[in-house]
């Protein structure tokens, strides 16, 4: 990490963003005191961080991490010992996430899913008043990604805090009010999901393009003035271009170069172009 | 602590494995123990040859007072080693299913999943060192004329409590600094039976004491085998500079644990 800083308000969803490797992960690790710092400090609710601090915000870091040969409901025990809270909260939690019909199974006869949930069921132990989530529907099928969105809504709509980490675009668009982009452990932007999307000087949005032959198409387009950047993607090509460019305008331009186009579809902005524009197309591995 | 300790025992009490290794200990040991007490004896009084009449001035009967304390708490020693493997277990156990981790961002301080193991250490020396009593105790009265003083040596069964100590932190320590369970196993073996034995016998054919400053040997050399002639013994450093030098061991791996483990990033 290189000097990331910001401040996340409360009651927000605040999402934290980047591709693969971007080190989304190893901030939290480090407010979390899992990983070690050679630098820097983070405050929690505006207090120096204690280990007693971390007692009262759910955390789901990584992988679901447990006991295997523990039964959910029993792994739930330890976790609300360690937290300091009574046993009589992991029958809540539990039906919360749907798991209280296997509770005694063992973890290690859990799906993926499950595991999930059950990770996610932990993080609610003592109703706590900030929760970290990453990556909080991985592994979850269409109906759980669904219930755990609206979970995390809902938490928000309680008055807590969540701070989520997440690659996928969708799911932070859908449920973050704010958003803190990293890159290769760069803070690239930090702010409200709406501010985000509207900050790039340029107003940007998003064509999608294609014609009969459309290596040709991407040589006449390089021709036109005014787009910021050119890509080919699956089935034709992707073009950014400030809002005042219409889509009659490069249709004509098309046609007086003699491409007719098959395509032409000018997609609203998306937090997805916006963080194309800002951490380039390449993964980082 | 007694908190902490309630945590670890939720997470072991249902856990198979650490019941096979604890109650292998808790039963082959008595049993061996017994047996072998038993066997030596029968053969003891039954011998006639001028070869075992030799042998028997040479070494104190090993399982009648006072020498069966020493006896006990050697061979407790041996069955030890097996807790000292399950002691790796439960902490690698938790490196490799991360959830040293999970203990950490649940609220615990380093510190406290330090303690929480010490706490294990704890319980195991204090088991074991029961249980050494308990045969001591039963062994010597069984093989034991009557009348014969009981509590001479008893002594010998608090050495067993600091060697059970020294054995289980140096495990504690190479669990910590290895992680993985299988290497961790494989280095604490070589450790206990190999290398500490090869560092003695080169400082004593060298005729040095040094050798009796070694690691494990330290605390090795306070109860040594019984049946080894007491002619043999080229020991002349003192019983409490060996407990003072074991003390010290304990203390320094303690240190190194908690420094490596305070700063350590908490991956598998």
């Amino acid at each position: 990490m290189d000097k990331v800083s910001f401040s996340v308000p409360s009651n927000t969803v605040f999402g934290i963003l980047g591709p693969n490797g971007s080190g989304k992960t190893t901030l939290l690790g480090i407010v979390m005191d899992i990983l070690k710092v050679s630098g820097g400090s983070y405050k929690w609710a505006g207090n120096e961080s204690t280990d007693k601090m971390r007692k009262h915000i759910g955390t789901l870091l990584e992988t679901p991490n447990f006991y295997h040969y523990l039964s959910g409901e029993d792994n739930l025990k330890i976790a609300a010992k360690i937290k300091g809270k009574g046993e009589n909260d992991i029958e809540r939690v539990l039906q919360t996430v749907n798991l209280f019909e296997r509770r005694k199974s063992k973890f290690n006869s859990y799906s993926l899913g499950m595991k999930q949930r059950l990770a996610i069921a932990s993080t609610l132990l003592g109703d706590p008043d900030i929760l970290v989530f990453d990556e909080p529907t991985n592994g979850l099928d269409p109906a759980g990604i669904a219930e755990i969105r609206d979970l995390i809504k809902d938490l928000n709509r309680q008055g807590k805090t969540i701070i989520m980490a997440s690659h996928i675009l969708d799911e932070v668009e859908k449920v973050c009010t704010h958003v803190a982009i990293i890159q290769k452990g760069v803070l690239k932007t930090v702010g409200s999901v709406s501010d985000v999307l509207n900050t790039s000087g340029t107003n940007a949005v998003l064509i999608e393009l294609s014609a009969t032959d459309n290596k040709q198409l991407t040589n006449t387009l390089q021709q036109m003035a005014g787009l910021e950047s050119i890509s080919e993607v699956d089935q034709g090509i992707e073009i950014i271009c400030p809002e005042n460019i219409t889509a009659e305008q490069i249709n004509k331009f098309c046609f007086d170069n003699g491409i007719i186009l098959s395509k032409l579809n000018v997609k609203r902005k998306s937090l997805e172009t916006r963080f194309l524009e800002i951490t380039g197309k390449q993964s980082d591995r | 602590m007694l908190n902490l300790f309630k945590i670890e025992w939720l997470k072991i009490k249902t856990y198979r494995t650490f019941w096979v290794l604890f109650l292998g200990f808790l039963v082959f040991y008595p049993v061996a123990f017994y047996l072998t007490a038993y066997k030596y004896m029968e053969q003891m009084t039954s011998s006639k040859s001028l070869e075992e009449q030799v042998l028997k001035t040479l070494v104190d009967p090993p399982f009648v007072f006072p020498k069966v304390w020493q006896s006990a708490g050697w061979m407790g020693g041996l069955f030890f080693i097996i807790i000292g493997m399950l002691f790796i277990l439960l902490i690698t156990n938790e490196v490799q299913y991360r959830t040293h981790r999970q203990n950490i961002i649940d609220g615990w301080s380093r510190m406290d999943f330090l303690k929480a193991k010490f706490s294990m250490l704890i319980f195991f020396v204090g088991v074991g060192t029961l249980l050494v009593f308990i045969m001591g105790l039963v062994v010597g009265k069984v093989f034991s004329d009557p009348g014969t003083d009981m509590f001479t040596n008893i002594h010998m069964v608090g050495y067993f409590a600091l060697m059970a100590a020294l054995y289980l932190m140096l495990a504690f320590l190479v669990a910590i600094l290895i992680k993985r369970t299988g290497l961790s196993i494989i280095i604490y073996f070589a450790i206990v039976c190999i290398v500490d034995n090869v560092l003695w016998l080169v400082f004593t054919l060298k005729d040095s004491q040094a050798g009796y400053f070694m690691p494990l040997e330290v605390v090795d050399s306070l109860l040594v085998n019984p049946f080894k002639p007491k002619l043999m013994e080229k020991r002349t450093v003192a019983d409490y500079t060996l407990v003072i030098a074991t003390l010290i061991y304990i203390s320094a791996y303690a240190y190194i644990i908690i420094r490596y483990f305070k700063k350590t990033d908490l991956k598998t």
